[in-house]
């Protein structure tokens, strides 16, 4: 064969394969993901359960990678059991549990903890009640008391009492300063006036200052109860001895059956229109939505992967591209169904300068609107199926992680494989699903649209959108 | 129920205990390969293959104490990295790392600003490949320019004009550094958002976007040899620059007291003081440290018990030490309770740094504030994110990483002596910066 020959052939590709380096080279972002990488949540062997006869749930994971360990309680019931008129008192009751138990006051127990390089935490959400230790594993022995006293034993002394009352006012009152507390408080309160939803998770200035000593014991005395706990540990523990200790400690508790999670919350079909009066403002914090569903909802997965399209998937995600990437209106916005025991709001929130604020309402109004005209297209579904997988392996990196996801499961009563089969699940979800829950649970129309800022000039914005009410802060 | 002695007793045990850690451990960072690429690029990679997840990391040696005429310009500049290249359109970088679950995101600080993608390591290529081609074809253009200045100028309204305690920490920083250029917010002030010019951005990326002014760091579950392999044939070619320019400015001794007022729209005043301290890697670090543990660390802290608990004048109250390249901070503040007066708060906050000045901490003080930094040090690196990150900042303080063993003996041996020295040293009164921030005047709450 000549040379030329040869050229040619090499040229034409003729007669034999081509070589690597004249292959044209594909950028990765062309080509298709590699399969997601499936493997089990938790090793094999790693995690125990059992449940004690008194109804307390146990839950341990072993994992000595490091010489820390976690310990917890939590309360299957929270600020959602409360009545509108005693507001707060879940997470008063959660903060004297902190403020002294056992033979130790709220200091001696703080210093007990802080010699340690240890933490103690106790707070109260909607729907639980979640006391916690953490710290070195040589340490484990004395955290476990300490934890016990808490859960079991507090003091609820009556000066603790009065000056975790008067911090509790004091922190509502400072709390007010921030624009975008404001406008969860008149969020919530648009939506769900006269239901507990309706007022701050913590409580109001005149529900916390009833609150007392003896109101907290009470209360504790009501939803600590074993039916309601499950204990929790992760990390470097050993887990026969650990399980033996918890039976031994949390096995004889006795107490009154598991309260309700509260009434369901009405929720307005007619749109409410309320601004937040803080004229010095320049930015105005806006919310939008209307009722939800609660955690429990056989559709959960199907509004997760609806949400992540419309936005709470980041840049990919139909809100973001459109206020924050095509039009510089905002540095983030978001949607979510807050899911509880009971159903929470479907909500967007984000801000922008107070002359953008009918722009930007306008904006996520048309998106609502068109995810239900448009529902996400099998592609977008394919994308946020792929990343809610890919989300799921880096939420659940640590112990901590894992346990902590498998007492939320157990919270709501959901399977507790839920994590196994998350994947598959996620994969199962059709279009026609999505679609459906477009439908039925997105409704631009009876949207209520909550904003804080100045009001002289937020009303002529927000006027063309229906009756305008101005509220103080 | 255990009794009160029994308790008593295990707090006395926990005390001896604290500052020795029963077991040695391990230092998952001792296993940090360094790897220097001929252009000056330098690769950490941490291999670890106990949970299917990654954490890549560039780390950029500019932060805004780099920035010479337009303030905010490195900030701004992380912005743009999501703008867009020459085979990619705006935000595609995000989409494509976000749709495999991904998490992407950036950050910038006074000296440096770091780039990150927590992924699942079948993604690696993708990452890598996703990164060569950004810092190879970046997009700056007029239109994404414009665009991008209104989000960054919408997160300054977010973070600082319309929040109390971002517009205190401006006029502090403002206060204490009159000449070093940590004087000037992170996030820039707007008028200079408004003016900053493509080529700018142009001239700031090609002098500190250098292959030898970037340290690329990997933590987790992949092959060191393949990773190293991919980095060479994307990042090898990058640009080496001859020189990057510093600012030279140092600070001039303080010579008596900074006061200042901001007035803004709270309920209760907000109180803050600084002093200057020494920049990262100083000797007297650790005492500093130490000295922060036991005003902050817990409720038994010094502020929160003198400000919170004891005399309840505070919703909270903490201080600490902020080390920074070229020069550090120590600071105090207090969040006031509505009814109290900001002078009250500011007189509570100077006695406790006063006491530290005047008295030797105690030693249940030191063991308890030695353990929290211990505790800290060890349980801190749980993730991925966190051990990348661990190791490319102390590279790029240190030109090293700093053996755990070595950072827990250097807490260990702090003693009450040298807590009081350093105090005595960095924290004089004439040496302060005081900033209150206040209802404005016409407010009732402003004198109850």
């Amino acid at each position: 064969m000549s040379l030329r020959l040869a050229a040619l052939v090499l040229l034409l590709g003729l007669g034999c394969a081509t070589p690597e380096w004249a292959k044209p080279t594909i950028p990765e972002w062309e080509k298709s993901p590699p399969p997601p990488f499936d493997a089990p949540v938790v090793q094999p062997g790693r995690l125990h359960r059992e449940t004690l006869p008194n109804g307390v749930r146990v839950l341990v994971l072993e994992d000595r990678r490091l010489p820390a360990f976690s310990l917890g309680v939590l309360i299957t019931r929270g600020a959602g059991v409360e009545a509108p008129a005693e507001a707060g008192i879940a997470a008063y009751t959660a903060e004297l549990m902190e403020s002294g138990a056992g033979q130790r006051s709220a200091l001696e127990l703080a210093g007990v903890v802080d010699a340690l390089g240890a933490s103690l935490a106790v707070s109260a959400t909607w729907d639980s009640i979640g006391a916690q230790v953490a710290g070195l594993a040589e340490d484990r022995d004395l955290l476990f008391d300490v934890l016990a006293d808490v859960v079991l034993r507090p003091r609820f002394d009556v000066h603790e009492a009065e000056r975790v009352r008067a911090e509790s006012l004091a922190a509502l009152r400072q709390a007010a300063d921030d624009p975008s507390t404001l406008l969860g408080w008149n969020f919530a309160s648009t939506l769900y006036a006269g239901h507990r939803y309706g007022l701050p998770e913590s409580g109001t200035p005149a529900t916390v200052a009833k609150l007392d000593a003896a109101a907290a014991r009470a209360f504790h005395h009501r939803v600590v109860t074993p039916g309601a706990a499950i204990v929790f540990a992760s990390g470097d523990v050993d887990p026969a001895a650990l399980l033996e200790r918890i039976r031994r400690t949390y096995g004889a508790w006795q107490g009154p059956p598991l309260p309700d999670v509260g009434p369901p919350p009405p929720v307005p079909q007619q749109r409410h229109i309320v601004v937040v009066d803080r004229p010095d403002l320049g930015q105005a914090q806006i919310g939008i939505g209307h009722g939800g569903i609660p955690r429990s909802d056989p559709r959960r997965l199907e509004v997760q992967l609806l949400n992540g399209a419309l936005g709470a998937g980041g840049f990919s995600s139909r809100l973001m591209a459109r206020i924050r990437a095509e039009e510089g209106l905002t540095y983030s916005v978001s949607s979510q169904f807050v899911q509880r025991h009971r159903a929470g709001p479907f909500a967007v929130f984000t801000f922008t300068r107070v002359p953008k604020v009918g722009e930007v309402v306008t904006g996520i109004l048309e998106e609502l609107e068109r995810i239900r005209r448009e529902p996400p297209s099998a592609a977008e579904l394919a994308r946020v199926q792929s990343q809610r997988s890919g989300q799921f392996a880096l939420a659940l990196e640590t112990s901590a992680e894992v346990a902590g996801a498998l007492v939320d499961l157990d919270l709501y009563g959901l399977p507790p494989d839920s994590l196994d089969t998350y994947r598959g699940r996620v994969r199962a979800v059709t279009v026609e699903q999505t679609s459906a829950v477009a439908r039925d649970l997105i409704d631009p129309a009876r949207a209520s649209i909550v904003v804080v800022g100045p009001a002289e000039l937020l009303r002529p914005q927000l006027e063309p959108f229906g009756d305008v009410e101005v509220v103080q802060p | 129920m255990r009794s009160e002695r029994a308790a008593l007793l295990g707090l006395a045990a926990s005390v001896v205990a604290a500052g020795a850690l029963a077991a040695p451990y391990e230092d998952p960072a001792a296993r940090t390969r360094v790897t220097p690429f001929d252009n000056g690029l330098t690769i950490l990679t941490l291999e670890d293959h106990t949970t299917p997840v990654v954490s890549f990391q560039i780390w950029a040696r500019v932060g805004s104490g780099d920035e010479a005429r337009f303030t905010g310009l490195a900030h701004l500049f992380e912005h743009m990295m999501f703008r867009g290249s020459t085979n990619l359109a705006k935000e595609r970088h995000q989409q494509l790392i976000e749709e495999r679950g991904g998490q992407l995101n950036a950050y910038t600080s006074r000296d440096e600003t770091v780039y990150y993608t927590d992924i699942t390591p079948e993604h690696l290529p993708l990452v890598v490949a996703l990164e060569a081609e950004r810092l190879a074809n970046l997009d700056v253009s007029q239109a994404s320019l414009d665009d991008e200045r209104q989000v960054v100028i919408e997160e300054r309204r977010f973070r600082t004009e319309d929040n109390p305690e971002g517009r205190l920490f401006e006029a502090l920083m403002a206060l204490t550094f009159q000449a070093h250029p940590y004087r000037v917010p992170t996030i820039g002030w707007k008028s200079d958002l408004e003016k900053v010019s493509v080529a700018e951005c142009r001239a700031f990326f090609d002098e500190y976007y250098a292959a030898n002014n970037l340290v690329v760091s990997v933590a987790g579950d992949f092959d060191t040899e393949a990773l190293l392999a991919l980095l060479q044939r994307h990042f090898g070619a990058l640009r080496k620059a001859e020189q990057i320019e510093r600012n030279p400015t140092e600070e001039p001794a303080q010579n008596g007291e900074r006061r200042a007022v901001v007035h803004f729209e709270v309920a209760g005043p907000i109180v803050a003081m600084a002093w200057h301290a020494p920049a990262t890697g100083h000797a007297d670090a650790d005492a500093l440290d130490v000295a922060s543990e036991i005003l902050s660390n817990g409720r038994t802290s010094r502020l929160y018990r003198a400000l919170v608990y004891d005399k309840p004048i505070a919703l909270g109250a903490a201080g600490g030490y902020w080390e920074l390249a070229r020069a550090g901070l120590f600071f105090a503040f207090a969040q006031v309770r509505p009814d109290v007066s900001a002078d009250e708060a500011e007189a509570l906050l100077a006695h406790e740094i006063e006491r530290l000045r005047n008295e030797p901490v105690t030693e249940a003080e030191l063991a308890k504030a030695k353990r929290a930094l211990e505790v800290g040090l060890i349980v801190g690196q749980g993730s991925s994110n966190a051990l990348a990150s661990r190791i490319a900042g102390e590279w790029l303080a240190f030109g090293r990483i700093r053996p755990l063993e070595e950072r827990l003996a250097a807490v260990r041996a702090v003693s009450a002596a040298d807590v009081q020295r350093v105090a005595q040293h960095w924290l004089e009164p004439s040496g302060r910066s005081v900033v209150q921030l206040l209802p404005p005047p016409a407010a009732p709450e402003q004198h109850p």
